[in-house]
C-alpha cells in the first residue's frame, strides 16, 4: 500500500537492516561497500589491537563498523566464541538526534528512516550528545553532522543499500521491517533448538523502552553490552520537563530576590 | 616487533591526513594498543562488560566558544533581570544600574549570538535554525530566547539611549511598553535557564544525572556574575553605595544558594559524577568555583551585608577584587561543566550500568 506524499513521493513499507551476528564472518565488506558508495575517506590505517577490529568505532565517515568480540576460555576452550558484529545506525523510532535538531535538517524520510540532510544541517552538533547509541558525528571538513542514510539514495532508485548488498553470508539483509521482524524471530528460534544462545536487541525488548522498536535492530548471541550496545539507551528529551521546572523556578526565586531586596532598601530610606 | 611503537607511528597518520583531530586522535595511542594487548592475553573470557572499553556515545565537539557563550549568556541574561527590576522597584539612586544594565545585556547578547555562531560547523548557515521551532530541542528553544532577548534588549538599550540624549528619537519606541517588557522578561529567564536544560537533556550521563541541578546551577552562576559585572560598572561609572549594597546582597545569596545545590548535585550524580566532582577536574571545580568564585566573594562581602550602617561610599577595591573572583568562578564552572562531558561520553562504564 502506498499513500502519495507532496513532490511525487510515495510512503512505502518501513525499509531497515536485520543484522546477524551469528552469521557475520568479519569480512568487512560492507565497511569498504559503504564507504565507496558513500564516497567517504579512509580512517587511515592503524591496528587497534582489539582482535580485528581496526575502525573501532562508527563516526562520521564511518557507517557500519565490525565488532570483533574474541571470548577465549583457558579452562575449556572448546568453549571459546569469536563473534562479529557489523554496527549501524539503528534509525530509532524515537531518535534522539531527530528530536535535538534545531534546523530540521535531521527528518524521517518516506522509507521511515533517520536521514540527515546535508544541505540544511549546520553543524551546531546537538544531535551528537542526544544520541543514544553515540552514531551521528559532525564531520571536521564538512562541517555537518554525518551518519548512515540507510543508502536513502539507492533506496530512491530500489537499490538494496551497500552494505547488505556485498554481505557474501546476508549477515546484513535489507527490506521491510515487518517482514524481517518475522524473519528474525524464526532465526532465533532456529537457533535455540540448537541449544545456542540468541536474542534479538531493538525488536521488544527493555531497549526500546525509550527510543522504540529500531529499524536496524540485531540478532546477538551475548548480552548487548558486549557489543557496546546499551541495555537501557536513553531518549533524551524525557529529562526536559524536570530541567526546565528547575531551571524557571529558580530564575523565579532570584527574580523574587531581587524585587524583595530593592524593595526592602526603598522602605529603609522612606 | 614492538606492538606499541609499530602501531604508535601508524596512529598518527589518520589523524593527520584528514584533520579529523577530534574523531581519531587518542583512539589508537601506543598506550592504549599495550593495554589492550594485555587485556586480550588468551584469559579474556565470556562476561566481557564493555566492547575493549570503546566509548559507546560520542561527545559534543563545543569548546571554549560554548563555554564562554554560556557564561556571557547568563551574566546577560542576569543584567537585563537587574536593569528591569531596578527599574520598576528600585529609587532614583539606582539610575546608573538601570543604565548599565540595559547597554551590557544589548552588549552580553551580541557577543552570545556571535560566539554561538561561531562554534557552528557552517556558520553561513545559522538562519537555518530559524526555519523551524520545535519545543522537543533545548537548542531551537535558545535560539528563540536569544532572538527574543537580543531584541527586547535591543529595546530597552534604545530607550535608554534616548532618555540619555545619545539619540534624538527611539526607532523602537511605537512597540507597546507591557508586551515588550514581558517578552525581555521571559527571554531573560529562558536565557539564564536553557543552557542548563541543554545540557542536562543529552545522553551524556553526568550531564542528565544533574538535570535537577544544573538549570539552577547554571541560573544561579549567571545571577552572581551579573551582580559582579554591574557592581564594577557601578564602581566605576560613580554609582551610589546603596545600589552596589544591594547588587552585593543579591550576590551573596545567589553564590550560596549555588555551593548549596553544586554538593547537592555531587551526591545526586554518584559513580557517573566522577567525570566532574572527581580527579583534577573536581579539584579545579572546587578551587576556582566553590573556593575563590563563592567562599571568597562571600566573606569580603558579607561585613557589609549584615551591617545595618547605611553606606556611604562604594568599596572600589573590594568590589573589583569579588567582581574578578566571581568571573573566574562562573567561568570555571561553565568549562568544568561542559568539558566533563567529554570524560563522560568516553567512559563507557558510566552508560552501560547506569542508565535512567
Amino acid at each position: 500500500m502506498s499513500e502519495r506524499l507532496q513532490d511525487g513521493v510515495s510512503a512505502g513499507p518501513e525499509m531497515g537492516f536485520f543484522t546477524d551476528v551469528t552469521l557475520c564472518i568479519g569480512c568487512k565488506a560492507c565497511e569498504v561497500a559503504c564507504k565507496q558508495w558513500n564516497q567517504l575517506p579512509s580512517d587511515g590505517f592503524a591496528l587497534s589491537g582489539d582482535s580485528y577490529d581496526n575502525t573501532g568505532r562508527l563516526s562520521s565517515t564511518t557507517w557500519r563498523h565490525v565488532a570483533f568480540v574474541e571470548q577465549m576460555d583457558r579452562e575449556t576452550p572448546e568453549a571459546s566464541r569469536w563473534m562479529m558484529m557489523s554496527d549501524v545506525c539503528k534509525h530509532c523510532t524515537n531518535a534522539g538526534c531527530f528530536e535535538a535538531c534545531p534546523t530540521g535538517a535531521i527528518v524521517r524520510n518516506e522509507f521511515d528512516d533517520v536521514y540527515v540532510q546535508p544541505d540544511v544541517c549546520n553543524g551546531c552538533g546537538y544531535c551528537v550528545p542526544s544520541c543514544p547509541f553515540g552514531v551521528v558525528a559532525v564531520q571536521q571538513k564538512s562541517g555537518v553532522a554525518q551518519k548512515c542514510t540507510l543508502c536513502y539514495d539507492r533506496q530512491k532508485d530500489g537499490l538494496e543499500p551497500a552494505c547488505a548488498k556485498s554481505c557474501p553470508t546476508d549477515s546484513i539483509q535489507f527490506g521491510p521491517v515487518e517482514e524481517l521482524r518475522a524473519k528474525a524471530k524464526a532465526r532465533v528460534a532456529a537457533l535455540r533448538d540448537q541449544g545456542r544462545e540468541a536474542h534479538l536487541y531493538g525488536v521488544d525488548g527493555e531497549e526500546t523502552r525509550d527510543v522504540g522498536p529500531l529499524n536496524a535492530f540485531f540478532l546477538i548471541p551475548d548480552r548487548p553490552e558486549v557489543f557496546n550496545l546499551p541495555p537501557k539507551p536513553v531518549l533524551p528529551s524525557k529529562f526536559q520537563p524536570e530541567a526546565y521546572a528547575v531551571g524557571l523556578l529558580a530564575a523565579m526565586t532570584m527574580a523574587v530576590v531581587g524585587i524583595s531586596v530593592f524593595r526592602g532598601f526603598r522602605e529603609e530610606s522612606a | 616487533m614492538d606492538p606499541s611503537t609499530g602501531s604508535g607511528q601508524a596512529s598518527e597518520k589518520p589523524a593527520q591526513r584528514h584533520g579529523t583531530s577530534y574523531e581519531a586522535a587518542g583512539q589508537f595511542s601506543p598506550d592504549a594498543v599495550a593495554a589492550s594487548m594485555q587485556r586480550n592475553d588468551g584469559g579474556f573470557g565470556r562476561g566481557q562488560d564493555t566492547y575493549y572499553d570503546h566509548p559507546v556515545l560520542r561527545k559534543a565537539h563545543w569548546r571554549w566558544e560554548i563555554v564562554s557563550y554560556f557564561f556571557v549568556g547568563g551574566a546577560a541574561a542576569a543584567s537585563a533581570a537587574l536593569a528591569s527590576i531596578a527599574h520598576l522597584f528600585g529609587d532614583a539612586e539606582d539610575e546608573a544600574l538601570v543604565r548599565n544594565g540595559r547597554y551590557t545585556a544589548l552588549a552580553g547578547a551580541a557577543l552570545s549570538s556571535a560566539l554561538l555562531i561561531k562554534d557552528l560547523g557552517r556558520p553561513e548557515r545559522f538562519l537555518n535554525m530559524l526555519r523551524i521551532f520545535k519545543l522537543k530541542s533545548p537548542m531551537s528553544v535558545g535560539v528563540y530566547a536569544l532572538v527574543t532577548f537580543a531584541t527586547t534588549s535591543g529595546f530597552a538599550a534604545m530607550e535608554q539611549a534616548r532618555a540619555d540624549g545619545v539619540i534624538s528619537f527611539d526607532p523602537f519606541g511605537w512597540v507597546p511598553k507591557r508586551p515588550r517588557v514581558a517578552a525581555h522578561a521571559v527571554s531573560s529567564a529562558f536565557m539564564a535557564c536553557y543552557t542548563g536544560v541543554l545540557l542536562s537533556a543529552t545522553a551524556i550521563p553526568v550531564w542528565y544525572r544533574g538535570r535537577r541541578h544544573i538549570p539552577a546551577i547554571f541560573v544561579l552562576s549567571g545571577a552572581s556574575t551579573g551582580c559582579a559585572v554591574q557592581n564594577v560598572l557601578i564602581g566605576l561609572s560613580g554609582g551610589s553605595a546603596r545600589t552596589s549594597k544591594k547588587l552585593e546582597t543579591i550576590e551573596v545569596l545567589a553564590s550560596l544558594a549555588e555551593a548549596a545545590l553544586l554538593l547537592d548535585y555531587e551526591r545526586a550524580a554518584g559513580d557517573p559524577g566522577k567525570a566532574l566532582f572527581g580527579g583534577a577536574r573536581g579539584r579545579k571545580l572546587k578551587t576556582y568555583t566553590l573556593g575563590l568564585g563563592i567562599a571568597v566573594p562571600a566573606l569580603l562581602s558579607l561585613p557589609s551585608v549584615l551591617s545595618k550602617r547605611r553606606p556611604e561610599k562604594p568599596h572600589r577595591l573590594r568590589t573589583l577584587i569579588t567582581a574578578a573572583c566571581a568571573l573566574v568562578g562562573g567561568y570555571v564552572l561553565r568549562e568544568c561543566v561542559v568539558y566533563a562531558g567529554r570524560d563522560s561520553a568516553d567512559d563507557p562504564r558510566a552508560y552501560l550500568r547506569h542508565p535512567e
